[in-house]
């Protein structure tokens, strides 16, 4: 086979479109076949590069062709029903007595098509990441209740948590006096909403004070300092919290028609701190520092707080007390008993009266 | 959690050249290829990939109520919907997809055909 036969088949059996047009009337001298198929009438007299290319940008073609530069863009056609994407590449060919623009199309179709799906694609993961990160801080948010954050973080990372002893916890137990005496059955949510907004505002004095609500059984509400982490102040603290929770309701009971009428105890002691349960799971405490709160808690009159000597030895400097003498206590022997009523800190002196 | 057919099968490089082998397909049949003739390419592949996906359990969602949309401007019949889920079983056989998941895509596309057919063909001309 001679060259110039080689050549030919080359030419006209290439998957590239081939044009040669004069670089300045841009009529179009030579097309192979696959040019033509993509520009049907390329091969008509005088036929110009800007006529069939449509979305060529001439000015600029012709800005970067003087510049001695190749000029590239995309164009997108349709070719039997089919959208077809081509590469198009425009250079001036100038030697001996030629002077012609060489243009050079490819078809990028598929490359087209994959960056589109590419881009869906893409496009769904990042949404599908979106709605699970939204998931993910929900449950988060949720689990958060049940359980304090460095006890969730242990959790997360590990799958399980070790239960941690405190050596001396803050523990306040409240419940109130009145609430099963309420007409619960005249008007159940107003009442849903006063407890509500009655544990809400303990909340926000329990955090306050760099405690956690643990838990509200009915209308007992149990709150912790130095649980997961002791803080250094957690006695102290936890007799600021009660002070300040019947200064609310005093407060609150002078505005409203509905009295709350609460009894608390205080203590601090040892407790053990874990999640328990495996489906329905809880971060809770125990122990004997939890079960004297308890039994505090049962000696309070109404809106009264109480606390024995174990936690009055450690904070007696700073309380300002009534002395109640020996009781005896149920699984704790005879103890000391007190009612709390201020703490020697300015603001906390007159809280009671 | 059970992996989805599309894990199954490797993700997107599965998923792309299934999208593109069903639309080369689908553009070479003389039932298909009108209803693709005035579509922009760029929302079409967004659509078939999307919508690939979630038949195969992927990461998309796909409501009836959009996909009565996208295909509300179209005049698809009984007959051309049929043609359509056919390619798309070949499509997947030429993949070597498992035949129980073949039927499983299959069987969800056919379960769309409320939302994607909006022409009365002929059964529904006998049966009124």
């Amino acid at each position: 086979m001679d060259l110039d036969r080689f050549n030919r088949l080359l030419l006209e059996s290439a998957g590239v479109g081939l044009a040669l047009a004069d670089p300045e009337t841009l009529a179009i001298a030579f097309a192979n076949p696959r040019f033509s198929e993509w520009f049907p009438g390329c091969d008509e007299a005088e036929r110009r590069l800007d006529e069939l290319l449509t979305g060529l940008n001439v000015e600029r073609m012709r800005a970067r062709l003087t510049d001695g530069k190749a000029y590239r863009t995309d164009l997108e056609l349709k070719v039997n029903r089919r959208s077809v994407t081509l590469a198009v590449d425009v250079k001036r060919h100038e030697a001996d007595d030629t002077d012609l623009l060489v243009v050079e199309c490819q078809n990028i179709t598929k490359l087209r098509e994959l960056e589109y799906m590419v881009e869906s694609y893409s496009k769904m993961v990042e949404r599908q990441n979106r709605d699970l990160r939204k998931e993910k801080d929900r449950v988060e948010k949720l689990l958060l209740n049940i359980m304090p954050r460095s006890v969730y973080e242990e959790w997360k990372e590990f799958g399980v948590t070790a239960p941690q002893r405190f050596d001396q916890a803050g523990v306040l137990m409240l419940d109130f006096v009145s609430s099963t005496e309420m007409d619960i059955a005249s008007d159940p949510p107003a009442l849903v909403a006063e407890l509500n907004d009655v544990f809400t505002s303990f909340d926000r004095i329990v955090e306050q004070f760099g405690g956690e609500r643990l838990k509200t059984i009915g209308d007992a509400y149990m709150a912790v300092c130095g649980v997961p982490e002791p803080g250094g102040d957690d006695a102290r603290n936890v007799a600021r919290i009660a002070l300040r929770m019947v200064r609310y309701l005093q407060r609150r009971n002078a505005a409203q028609a509905t009295q709350w009428v609460c009894r608390i105890g205080i203590n601090a002691g040892p407790v053990v701190g874990s999640i328990i349960g495996v489906q329905k799971y809880v971060y809770d405490i125990f122990g004997p520092g939890v079960g004297l709160a308890a039994r505090m808690e049962a000696l309070s009159g109404p809106m009264e707080i109480t606390l024995a000597e174990d936690l009055y030895e450690l904070i007696r400097d700073d309380v300002i007390v009534v002395e109640r003498g020996e009781v005896e206590i149920k699984g704790f022997g005879s103890k000391r008993v007190y009612t709390l009523e201020g703490m020697s800190d300015l603001d906390d002196r007159q809280l009671m009266r | 959690m059970a992996r989805s057919i599309l894990e199954r099968y490797g993700g997107f490089p599965f998923l792309s050249r299934v999208v593109m082998s069903f639309y080369d397909r689908a553009l070479d049949s003389d039932v298909l290829a009108p209803f693709f003739e005035d579509v922009d390419m760029r929302r079409l592949i967004d659509h078939q990939t999307k919508f690939v996906a979630f038949l195969m359990g992927g990461p998309a969602s796909y409501t009836n109520d959009h996909l009565g949309h996208v295909h509300a401007h179209l005049k698809i019949d009984r007959e051309s919907f049929d043609v359509m889920v056919g390619t798309m079983q070949e499509t997947l056989e030429d993949f070597d997809m498992d035949e129980a998941d073949v039927v499983t895509v299959v069987h969800e596309l056919r379960s769309r055909a409320p939302w994607i057919i909006n022409v009365p063909g002929p059964e529904a001309a006998v049966a009124s």
